[in-house]
């Protein structure tokens, strides 16, 4: 996937509004492989609803958005599956991790079905994040900012044409900010993938090529 | 992976619900197949095909009276008799039973040949070979070379069985048994006296007689016979409709009665029929409320693991390898269930079997009841999996 086109786009709680001020919605936006986007944004204004519909499982938009000028709602199950697993790598606000496995389950359930990293790789990303010893420990025993980093883990655990941060390091401190930025950037690097980080103040530190307000 | 998706999706799975269901399905689904099961074993006893004689014929005899013993009344068909039933129009073609003209004494050699032997009197009768249904071949008599084949009436063997050999310490003879005892036949009349060689060759229900071939008949009473000709006491009558009312008043007005009449019979079978259907209806109704109960508990499970399911399909997860965990669960409980109401049928009908057995039918094939429990599980099966499938697609978009 090289390309990921917005046209037009607004979601429905904001019909009717003539001009948004906004850089994305009811525009003609794309965002191209290999590079870095920064979405900065208040609250309330639709960035966690920016990327649920670029990762297909809300569809409550008008307009068109397109993957390498295929409308994506003409997509099948088993093409988002695809996708999900090979093309887009997702970190959704709410982390979305299992509170009852551990910290290494989730990974591997991820992991699993992408084959994307050795267990010795992992480790070593819990290593660099500082939370070794979390590794069986269940998430739900885990501060937020502790989910965050596994959640950014299980984030770069598949091959991906783009990396989706919604709000990675809301939650972490700069030290950690600067660690999560690295590996990100280091994934991204090595696969050659495009970086779309959303933020409503606490950006992830990684340079980016164009910061679109939403 | 499959175990870290069981770890997390069996949560709320609740072992009461599945249980209530499986017991429910299991009692629905085993009243079902044993009722199928049973119909099945009890058919033999009311359907006993008759296979000498066909339905539309009936055998027709004068209904012998105290008074008209006494008085000296007939249980013979005059001609007169004969042509009236002619007339009827149910009737399509009457047929005479012919008696044998002589006497008959035969022998049956008990310890074979040379042993120990016993012998009786009796009769032979006759009746022309279009009315009766037998293989061709062995329903002949061919005087060069004289021998007998006999249709002997089922409740003889009963009687010998039950009545006499019983008490006497006599052994008890099967069908199979009585058909290869070699008979001889000594027949004796007009002055002669003669040797035939003879055998049984078939059991029948509806010809309370013993029956030979009618050339056999016509050759022997030339020659033993007296010469007369003996009015038949009963008649073979051809109908359209053997069930039909204005036959059974005919009869009745007449004073005849027909042999082996089935009427009662036939009612028991068609209770029993009735009574087979409304159990199956019955186990079908536990059988589909079960099936409610088990897609309430999947809705109410998936219902409570929403959230995961979602996340599941986030992570990349397709909807089939999500719904698999659940189908695998149902297909293991509802092919445990079919197993376990398989063997409870098979354990009630080893129960109920001894009493068929006394009389006198093996019970039928196990096919019907086999299918019919496969066809409702697979059903009951594919309705689970159907539902699965649409509720965790339903969670595609949130």
């Amino acid at each position: 996937m090289e390309k990921i086109q917005l046209t037009n786009t607004l979601p429905h709680v904001f019909a009717g509004r003539e001009d948004t001020g906004s850089d994305v919605w009811l525009r003609e936006l794309t965002f191209e492989r290999g590079k870095r986007y920064l979405i900065a944004a208040e609250s309330g204004t639709g960035k966690s609803s920016l990327c649920s519909y670029i990762y297909g499982y809300r569809i409550d938009y008008s307009g068109k958005i397109a993957f390498d000028g295929r409308n994506i709602n003409t997509l099948s199950v088993a093409e988002w599956c695809d996708i999900r697993c090979r093309h887009i790598a997702y970190l959704a606000q709410d982390m979305r991790l299992f509170p009852e496995l551990t910290a290494l389950e989730n990974i591997q359930l991820k992991n699993g079905i992408t084959h994307h990293k050795s267990e010795t790789e992992i480790r070593a990303m819990f290593e660099r994040l500082g939370i070794p010893e979390k590794l069986n420990q269940p998430v739900a025993l885990l501060s937020i900012g502790q989910q965050q980093r596994v959640a950014v883990i299980r984030t770069l655990c598949q091959p991906c044409d783009f990396i989706l941060l919604d709000e990675p390091v809301s939650h972490l401190d700069s030290a950690n900010n600067a660690i999560v930025a690295a590996m990100v950037t280091e994934e991204a690097d090595r696969q050659g993938a495009g970086v779309i980080s959303t933020s409503v103040g606490n950006n992830v530190a990684i340079e980016v090529d164009r910061t679109l307000n939403l | 992976m499959k175990k870290l998706l069981w770890k997390l999706l069996r949560k709320h799975l609740s072992v009461p619900q599945l249980v209530g269901f499986a017991l429910a399905n299991l009692i629905g689904l085993a009243i079902v197949i044993l009722a199928v099961q049973f119909y099945q074993d009890v058919k033999p006893v009311f359907n006993d095909e008759e296979s000498f004689i066909s339905k539309d014929y009936l055998i027709v005899s004068k209904s012998i009276s105290t008074s008209g013993a006494l008085m000296g009344g007939t249980s013979e068909f005059s001609e007169d008799d004969i042509a009236d039933i002619e007339k009827q129009k149910w009737c399509r073609s009457v047929g005479r039973f012919t008696s044998g003209d002589y006497s008959i004494v035969a022998t049956i050699a008990v310890d074979g040949e040379g042993g120990r032997s016993m012998y009786t009197q009796l009769f032979f009768e006759s009746i022309p070979t279009q009315y009766i249904d037998v293989d061709n071949a062995q329903w002949r008599f061919d005087p060069n070379n004289p021998y007998v084949p006999v249709i002997i009436s089922r409740d003889y063997l009963s009687l010998y069985n039950f009545g006499f050999a019983s008490t006497q310490g006599l052994p008890q003879i099967s069908e199979g048994m009585a058909s290869s005892v070699k008979l001889r036949f000594r027949l004796k009349g007009n002055g002669q006296e003669e040797f035939i060689d003879g055998r049984v060759v078939g059991f029948s229900n509806r010809l309370n007689t013993i029956l030979v071939p009618d050339e056999f008949m016509q050759w022997s009473n030339e020659r033993f016979g007296s010469g007369q000709t003996i009015p038949p006491s009963r008649l073979v009558v051809e109908v359209n409709r053997p069930g039909d009312v204005v036959i059974d008043k005919y009869m009745e007005e007449h004073g005849y009665e027909i042999a082996g009449d089935k009427g009662s019979s036939n009612k028991a079978y068609f209770f029993l029929t009735i009574i087979i259907s409304i159990v199956i209806v019955v186990g079908i109704l536990i059988s589909l409320l079960s099936f409610f109960v088990l897609m309430l508990s999947i809705y109410l499970l998936l219902q409570k693991n929403t959230k995961k399911l979602q996340d599941l399909l986030l992570l990349g997860y397709s909807p089939a390898q999500v719904s698999r965990t659940y189908i695998n669960t149902v297909i293991a409980i509802n092919a445990g269930v079919l197993i376990a109401a398989i063997a409870l049928m098979l354990a009630a009908r080893a129960y109920y079997l001894p009493m068929l057995r006394a009389m006198g039918t093996d019970g039928g094939t196990l096919w019907a009841a086999l299918v019919v429990a496969l066809v409702i599980m697979a059903a009951i099966t594919v309705g689970n999996i159907i539902a699965i499938k649409r509720k965790v697609m339903s969670l595609w978009h949130q």
